[in-house]
């Protein structure tokens, strides 16, 4: 398990660098940002004053954007399960089923790993790399604060990055075990992706939509924190998505124990989808 | 070769959806023992091969690796296995280097490197070149050293000869045999019968999911037909030849040569021409392919 851990971690040195430096570049500038903003607070009020309650529902609220934490949690944390979710939905739908597909996984379950090693071993590997992303990101954030007017205590700082690790585990969980009952990994990232939208939406328009709220209710990202993160994380909310998370990543791993390992396609399965190709039925009766 | 058995199969069957790929597969393989695995495409080679690691589950049937059942104990399995997979894909960004080292490191780094450096050098492969940049034929190369450097006590190769030169492949066939001689048994699936008939002491021939033949090849061979090609001194009545029972005239030419395919004892035959003009006669047994494709003649497959 150890072996699969290292070797996954180290493939994943790409998405690592990647998004961690990004997200650690976004958050330089918006510190930056923050002395510029800060000294024009009261014209930008005002300017926010009009915005419209659909807009604040998506991005939080703009009353308290001159301070530290109101900036943040509306530049950066309020729209980051999105991005975010990007790299889990990616990881999770392909943790096992991109190995599958490309042929790799048959060699290596060949080899003296258990299925429950190997599964072990990627999860580790997708939640130390999901830490790590974090981790930059925070960095990105703390450190210009010590040169800039920006002033948030670091463990305060980390609050935020609490509740977006649920969210990417959740997505993450959701996506893999979609990759073990779609047949393609192309099909899980597609469905996960489209649970992420869905959620973003769904919870931003139940803020406005009393109709909503229900269905809001099994939305994971009803239980994100941005800005209220600062003033306190809500454990049982986290520990609610952890737990949900886990019971998908026991399912994925209760399915993947059991399945075939395909190649070439054998055991698949497709969905019948009408063909937008022109003239494919006349080609096919021919 | 002992009598301890290393792999048993009964009635093995698998389905994907409605293609039943395996309809009842029978095998046994003992130690110190190559078994050629012979089949076209499509005919259960590598659906039998991914049953023995559990990498595919069967559907019904037996199924016993060093007396164990894979699906229950499939790490000490694949422990004591080498397996060369039919259609094989490493990491392309890695190093051949790189590559061994993972598979090392998966089976707990109890490989003697000076070993994998024996076996590179043998099949002239070059450890430092990247994966993405190198040919079928030197990938398939990474495939075998690591199939054999942590010298198994099965190896299981689908076509390990897939995309090598002629010199390479006799290679392999040779370490096929240093492994038998270690001890290691043996199950090769391939369509190429030159090399089959080199190594393997038996060979199974699989046809829609079944063996339908397990024989020595040279049973095999002998088994079968054989040809008799006849010149005479003058021209004869060749008819008199095609009514001897289990002789059928192949081809002839002017009544003054015939070439002939003889079942079974040469007696009548040798018999009829002991009354005739003959001033040669030249036999030969088939080859191990021509068997093998009388297998799948009136299926009309292609092998």
């Amino acid at each position: 398990m150890i072996t699969v851990f290292r070797y996954t971690l180290r493939r994943y040195r790409g998405q690592i660098i990647g998004w961690g430096i990004g997200l650690a570049l976004l958050g330089l500038l918006l510190v930056s940002m923050f002395d510029t903003i800060g000294s024009q607070t009261d014209a930008l009020n005002e300017y926010l004053s009009v915005f419209p309650e659909e807009f604040t529902a998506f991005f939080g609220d703009f009353t308290d954007f001159g301070t530290p934490e109101g900036f943040v949690g509306v530049e950066f944390f309020s729209y980051m399960p999105i991005i975010i979710g990007i790299f889990a939905v990616m990881i999770g739908s392909g943790m096992l089923v991109s190995d599958e597909e490309n042929g790799t996984l048959d060699l290596i379950l060949s080899y003296p790993v258990s299925r429950t090693a190997l599964y072990t071993g990627r999860m580790l590997a997708f939640i130390v790399a999901s830490v790590m992303i974090l981790g930059l990101a925070w960095v990105g954030l703390a450190v210009p604060m010590s040169w800039s007017s920006m002033t948030i205590d670091l463990d305060v700082l980390a609050l935020p990055f609490v509740s977006l690790l649920a969210q990417i585990m959740i997505f993450g969980a959701i996506s893999l075990l979609f990759s073990m009952l779609l047949p393609s990994r192309g099909m899980a990232a597609m469905a996960g992706g489209l649970l992420l939208v869905a959620s973003f939406f769904i919870t931003g328009l139940a803020k406005i939509n009393d109709t909503l709220e229900t269905v809001a209710k099994i939305s994971p990202l009803n239980y994100y924190q941005a800005r209220e993160a600062f003033d306190g994380l809500n454990g049982t909310w986290i520990a609610g998505i952890l737990g949900v998370s886990l019971v998908f990543v026991i399912l994925a791993w209760m399915l993947f124990r059991q399945r075939d390992i395909r190649v070439g396609g054998e055991g698949g399965w497709r969905l019948s989808l009408p063909s937008l190709r022109r003239g494919a039925k006349i080609k096919e009766s021919a | 070769m002992s009598d301890e058995l290393v792999l048993s199969a009964q009635g093995l069957t698998k389905s994907y959806g409605r293609v039943q790929a395996l309809r009842g597969i029978d095998l046994e393989i003992r130690r110190g023992e190559v078994l050629g695995y012979l089949g076209p495409n499509g005919a259960g080679k590598t659906t039998t091969i991914r049953c023995l690691l559990d990498l595919i589950r069967p559907d019904g049937g037996t199924l016993r690796v060093f007396g164990m059942n894979p699906q229950e104990r499939s790490v000490e399995v694949r422990a004591r296995s080498g397996y060369l997979p039919g259609e094989l894909q490493i990491d392309p960004n890695r190093t051949a280097r790189e590559a061994l080292r993972y598979f090392n490191a998966l089976r707990g780094n109890n490989v003697d490197w000076a070993y994998v450096n024996e076996l590179s050098e043998r099949l002239q492969l070059d450890l430092k070149t990247t994966i993405k940049n190198m040919s079928h034929g030197n990938k398939q190369k990474i495939g075998i050293v690591q199939a054999l450097m942590h010298k198994p006590d099965l190896l299981l190769l689908d076509e390990p000869t897939l995309g090598l030169d002629p010199l390479m492949q006799r290679e392999v066939l040779r370490l096929i045999g240093d492994a038998k001689a270690e001890g290691a048994s043996v199950f090769f699936s391939s369509h190429i019968m030159s090399e089959v008939e080199a190594v393997a002491d038996r060979v199974a021939i699989i046809r829609k999911g079944v063996v339908v033949e397990e024989a020595e090849p040279t049973s095999l061979i002998n088994r079968a037909f054989r040809r008799a090609s006849v010149r005479f001194k003058q021209a004869v009545d060749i008819e008199q030849l095609d009514k001897i029972p289990g002789v059928h005239v192949l081809s002839r030419n002017d009544g003054t040569s015939v070439l002939l395919q003889v079942e079974g004892e040469m007696e009548n035959l040798l018999k009829a021409l002991a009354a005739l003009p003959v001033i040669d006669l030249e036999t030969e047994r088939p080859s191990l392919e021509e068997i093998f494709l009388a297998y799948y003649e009136d299926e009309g497959q292609e092998v």
